[in-house]
C-alpha cells in the first residue's frame, strides 16, 4: 500500500502539451489506481491477494467517511460564498441531472442495474461514496458506478478538455456559464474544462476563475445532496420503468456464463 | 478483519478498534504522500487527518447506533459542516489542520484500495467494455452541457450582461 502512493507521488504530475493550449495532466491519482490493480492481478506478488483485497473492500466505507469529512468542512468553511453568488451557481447544480437521460441508452445497450449507478450522476468519488453506501460494494450498481469512474479518472479529463475547445466554437452560451459548468465535480476535469474556456475570453480571467473553481466546490458539497435526494430516486424509477420496454439481455451476466 | 466491518450491524468493542487500527494505518499512508507530493509538514496534517477520522468514527458509529435509517455520509458531512462554520469555537483549529491535508492525497490512497479491491471484480469490469466507455463519455458531456444550458438560461433571465 504504502509503497504504491510513495512511487505515486514521486512520479508526480506530469503534464503533456498537446497544443498551445491544450496540454493533458496526469495525476499520481490515476497511477496508484492503476499500481493497485497491476499488483493484484501480477499473482506473483504474494503480498495482495485475495485477502488483502477482501480488507480493502470493507475498509472502504471508513475511507469513503474521511472523504467526505474533508469536502464537508470545505462547505462549512465556504457557507457564505453559497448565500453571496446568486441562482444560477444553485440552480445550475441541477443541470447535472442531465446525466439521467443516458439511461435509456445504457439499457438499449445490454446494462441492468448497473445502468442505476452508471447514469444517476458523473461518477466521481463523491458519487461513488454514494452509490456504495447505499447498494453495497459487490452490487451491479456500484459496478456502474466504478466502471464510469475508472473510465472517466483514465479518459475523463483528455475527453472534456476537447469536448469544451468544440462548444466554445459552437455555442452561443454565456461565459459564466461555461464557466460554471466546467465545475463538474472533478478536480482534474475542472482544470482541464477551464483552461479553452480562458483562452475563448481574454481579459475576463478572474471571473472565469472564480465561477469554475467555485462551482466545482458545489457540486462537491451540493451536488452530493442533489444526488441522494433528487438524481438517485429519479434513476431507479426511470430504470423500473423503462427496464421492461426497453432492457435488453443482461451482457454481464452472458458473458460469465459464456466462461 | 474486514468482515467486522461489512456484516455486523451492532457496534462491538472489538470492531470499533478494528476502524480505529484501518483508520490510522489510512491516515499514516495519506500523511506520507500528503508530505512527498506537497510537502505539508507531517505533523500538522497528521493532525488534520485525526480529526477528519474522528469524525468519521463518529459518523460511522451514528449510523449503526441511532434508529433513523440516515447514512454515515450525511452524519459525517453534517459535522464536518457545522464545526467549520464561520463564527464557531472549532472552526479556527479544525480549518488550519485539515487545510494541511490535499484533497487529492486522500484521494491518491483511497484509490490504491479501490484499484486493489477492483483486482476482484476484474473479469466483470472486461465484460463491461467499450459499452461502458461509450456510457461514460456521454454522462459527461450530458452532465457539462446540463449544467452549461442552465447557467446560461437563469444567467439571461437574471439580467448578467454578457460582458
Amino acid at each position: 500500500m504504502l509503497i504504491l502512493v510513495i512511487i505515486a507521488e514521486l512520479i508526480g504530475t506530469i503534464n503533456i502539451p498537446l497544443t498551445k493550449d491544450v496540454s493533458i495532466t496526469i495525476m499520481p491519482l490515476i497511477y496508484t489506481i492503476i499500481l493497485g490493480l497491476v499488483f493484484y492481478l501480477a499473482k506473483p506478488i504474494k503480498w495482495i491477494q485475495r485477502k488483502q483485497a477482501r480488507i480493502a473492500e470493507g475498509a472502504m466505507m471508513l475511507f469513503i467517511g474521511v472523504l467526505i469529512a474533508k469536502l464537508a468542512i470545505s462547505s462549512g468553511q465556504s457557507i457564505h460564498l453559497i448565500f453571496e453568488m446568486g441562482p444560477a451557481l444553485i440552480l445550475q447544480e441541477l443541470g447535472h441531472l442531465a446525466t439521467i437521460l443516458v439511461l435509456p441508452i445504457a439499457l438499449l445497450l445490454g446494462f441492468k442495474e448497473e445502468a442505476i449507478g452508471m447514469t444517476n450522476s458523473i461518477g466521481r468519488e463523491p458519487n461513488v461514496a454514494v452509490v456504495v453506501d447505499k447498494f453495497g460494494f459487490n452490487s451491479p450498481q456500484s459496478r456502474g458506478v466504478f466502471a464510469i469512474f475508472i473510465i472517466g479518472t483514465v479518459i475523463g479529463t483528455i475527453f472534456i478538455s476537447f469536448l469544451v475547445t468544440l462548444s466554445l466554437s459552437f455555442l452561443p452560451l454565456h461565459p459564466y456559464a461555461f464557466a460554471m459548468a466546467s465545475g463538474v465535480g472533478s478536480a482534474s476535469m475542472n482544470a482541464a474544462a477551464i483552461g479553452p474556456t480562458l483562452a475563448a475570453f481574454p481579459g475576463m480571467e478572474t471571473s472565469i476563475e472564480a465561477f469554475a473553481g467555485f462551482s466545482n466546490l458545489l457540486s462537491f458539497c451540493v451536488g452530493i445532496y442533489i444526488v441522494i435526494f433528487i438524481a438517485m430516486p429519479l434513476t431507479e424509477k426511470l430504470y423500473y420503468w423503462l427496464e421492461p420496454k426497453i432492457g435488453k439481455e443482461s451482457i454481464v451476466e452472458k458473458k460469465m456464463e459464456d466462461e | 478483519m474486514a468482515d467486522f466491518i461489512d456484516g455486523s450491524e451492532n457496534v462491538t468493542v472489538h470492531g470499533i478498534l478494528n476502524w480505529i487500527l484501518l483508520l490510522v494505518i489510512f491516515s499514516i499512508i495519506t500523511v506520507i504522500g500528503n508530505y512527498i507530493g506537497y510537502e505539508h509538514p507531517m505533523a500538522d496534517s497528521l493532525v488534520g487527518m485525526g480529526i477528519l477520522s474522528l469524525i468519521t468514527l463518529i459518523g460511522v458509529w451514528m449510523e449503526r447506533e441511532l434508529p433513523f435509517n440516515i447514512s454515515s455520509i450525511l452524519y459525517i458531512s453534517i459535522i464536518g459542516i457545522l464545526i467549520a462554520l464561520p463564527g464557531m469555537p472549532t472552526s479556527d483549529f479544525v480549518l488550519y489542520y485539515v487545510s494541511q491535508v490535499e484533497l487529492l492525497s486522500i484521494v491518491t490512497v483511497f484509490l490504491a484500495y479501490v484499484g486493489i479491491g477492483m483486482g476482484k471484480s476484474w473479469d466483470e469490469f472486461k465484460a463491461l467494455g467499450w459499452r461502458a466507455v461509450v456510457i461514460t463519455v456521454l454522462v459527461i458531456a450530458s452532465t457539462y452541457y446540463g449544467a452549461a444550458i442552465v447557467a446560461h438560461v437563469i444567467l439571461v433571465l437574471t439580467g448578467v450582461p454578457a460582458v
